[in-house]
């Protein structure tokens, strides 16, 4: 089947499987930037067990393979009778496997503030919330433009766990295998289409985030 | 990295009053509380499910089984060897053919490297495990799994290459450009050496990602540890002891390496370069 002939028949589900992809990307990436803030808030609280629950959380999950937490989620949970939609699975496991480098990202942002600033923010008399809200959340924040941007692209290829499940409808992994099982005469060239998405998509992200890092660094 | 956070997390306040202290006392009584209600109630809903019996624990006592996974261990650690070798081979290549000055080149290096940086490895597997059969091409489950996961992780390790070259001091290429070596010279003989030494920690961190890739290979029926464990599963009808000990191993592996590439990098005052760290494009 050359190229023409596999758009005429799967482009409807080419298209479906770019938006899959992309709304699970989308969900995933902002739910993940949500806990990866209350878990540095955790790992910068002076409150020990949170710091520790911080750090063991980033720990497991920047350190369990994707479809090994995926396999725990989708097979294993159902047995301690917590059944969740195969979709809801993919996301759980994206999420919490985003939200440990998210959280990493804004420790490196917290960092590379310097104890210097804290000190001078403090003998000029700022309270605690006021070195928070004018010194360390701005430029922690600037700071993570482009981690965050690689993280999102990160967030969207890690979607592909998604082939691993049966989604409906699939995402654009998932789709290519279920197109090569069910036309054998399709060939590679359902792999160059969702690779092209994929890389086109990365890509394109990259760009973006580039141009924002560029309006918001902090120079050092 | 824990030493400086440790510092800066601890700069962020000041020495506590009185009130302060009492403050944070109670919240650690409270987080501690409720950490250990928060585990309770796991342990509570793996015992009301009969997760814990013995029959889905027993068997780890038996040898067989730890021989087994440590069967199925080596055939991770076999791929993901031979993944990061072909990754270094093929990341040098191509930050050498991306950094060469020959535009065409440099351009076409370039779309490679962002093709396989943007692209999921389990697609890149799936390509070779089911594209390539159909126009002719087979190859034994070990390669249809390692040559993707090297593939991924080389535009990866190009990029990071690049950034070991530019860390070295330009003044190092002028002075042997100077000297009166060729660029070819220059780049083999002063830049690459001191590039690599650089980059070594960010090379073992790398080595994560290679591992964290190697688990899908029971798409291709490769033994690893993954595989090795789903049919530890089928064998003994226990699925959550099972993919929970596996988790647990390729956490602490990771974690080791994680910990060996921070503390190389603290050691040699190099950083880490990742897929985080770097510029996206």
């Amino acid at each position: 089947m050359d190229f023409a002939q596999i758009l005429e028949e799967y482009g409807q589900n080419y298209a479906t499987a770019i938006m899959q992809t992309l709304s699970m990307t989308a969900l995933c990436f902002c739910l993940a930037m949500v806990i990866s803030i209350l878990i540095t808030v955790m790992r910068v609280s002076p409150i020990k067990p949170l710091r520790l629950v911080g750090d063991l959380y980033v720990q497991i999950f920047r350190n369990i393979p994707g479809v090994a937490l995926l396999v725990l989620v989708a097979y294993a949970l159902p047995n301690i009778q917590i059944v969740l939609p195969w979709k809801t699975c993919v996301e759980v496991t994206v999420v919490l496997l985003a939200s440990a480098f998210g959280s990493e990202n804004f420790m490196t942002g917290i960092n590379a503030i310097g104890v210097g600033q804290i000190e001078a923010a403090r003998s000029i008399g700022l309270t605690f919330t006021q070195t928070m809200r004018k010194i360390v959340i701005p430029q922690a924040l600037r700071s993570a433009v482009l981690p965050m941007t690689n993280l999102l692209i990160a967030t969207m290829l890690t979607t592909a766990l998604g082939s691993q499940v049966p989604l409906n409808p699939q995402e654009l992994t998932g789709l290519v295998s279920y197109i090569t099982t069910r036309s054998t005469g399709a060939g590679i060239v359902p792999f160059i289409i969702s690779a092209v998405c994929y890389a086109g998509m990365s890509v394109l992200l990259g760009v973006l985030g580039n141009r924002i890092d560029k309006k918001v660094r902090v120079l050092r | 990295m824990s030493a400086h956070t440790m510092s800066m997390r601890d700069a962020l306040y000041e020495a506590p009053g009185p009130r302060t202290k009492r403050l944070t006392v109670i919240g650690t009584i409270v987080s501690l509380a409720l950490v250990c209600v928060g585990l309770a109630l796991v342990v509570r809903q793996f015992y009301v499910t009969g997760q814990l019996d013995a029959k889905y624990w027993a068997f780890f006592a038996r040898p067989t089984t730890w021989l087994y996974l440590l069967n199925g261990f080596v055939g991770t650690v076999k791929v993901a060897a031979m993944a990061a070798v072909i990754s270094l081979v093929l990341g040098v290549l191509l930050m050498l053919a991306r950094t060469s000055g020959i535009k065409p080149l440099a351009f076409v290096a370039r779309v490679i490297i962002d093709f396989f940086r943007g692209v999921p490895s389990l697609l890149l597997i799936y390509f070779f495990y089911l594209g390539l059969p159909t126009v002719g091409i087979r190859m034994s489950p070990f390669w249809m799994i390692t040559i993707p996961v090297a593939l991924a992780a080389s535009g990866v390790l190009a990029e990071v290459f690049r950034a070991g070259v530019n860390a070295v001091p330009k003044g190092q290429t002028e002075a042997a450009l100077s000297i009166g070596l060729t660029p070819g010279k220059t780049m083999f003989k002063i830049v690459l050496p001191q590039a690599l030494r650089i980059v070594i920690p960010s090379l073992i961190s790398q080595l994560v990602v290679v591992v964290k890739d190697t688990t899908v290979a029971y798409v291709v029926s490769y033994p690893d540890l993954m595989q090795n464990g789903r049919v530890l599963i089928t064998t003994n009808d226990a699925v959550v002891s099972v993919y929970l000990v596996t988790a647990v191993i390729y956490i602490l592996v990771n974690y080791a390496i994680n910990q060996l590439s921070i503390s190389m990098a603290r050691r040699s005052g190099n950083p880490i370069i990742s897929r985080t760290t770097e510029n996206p494009t």
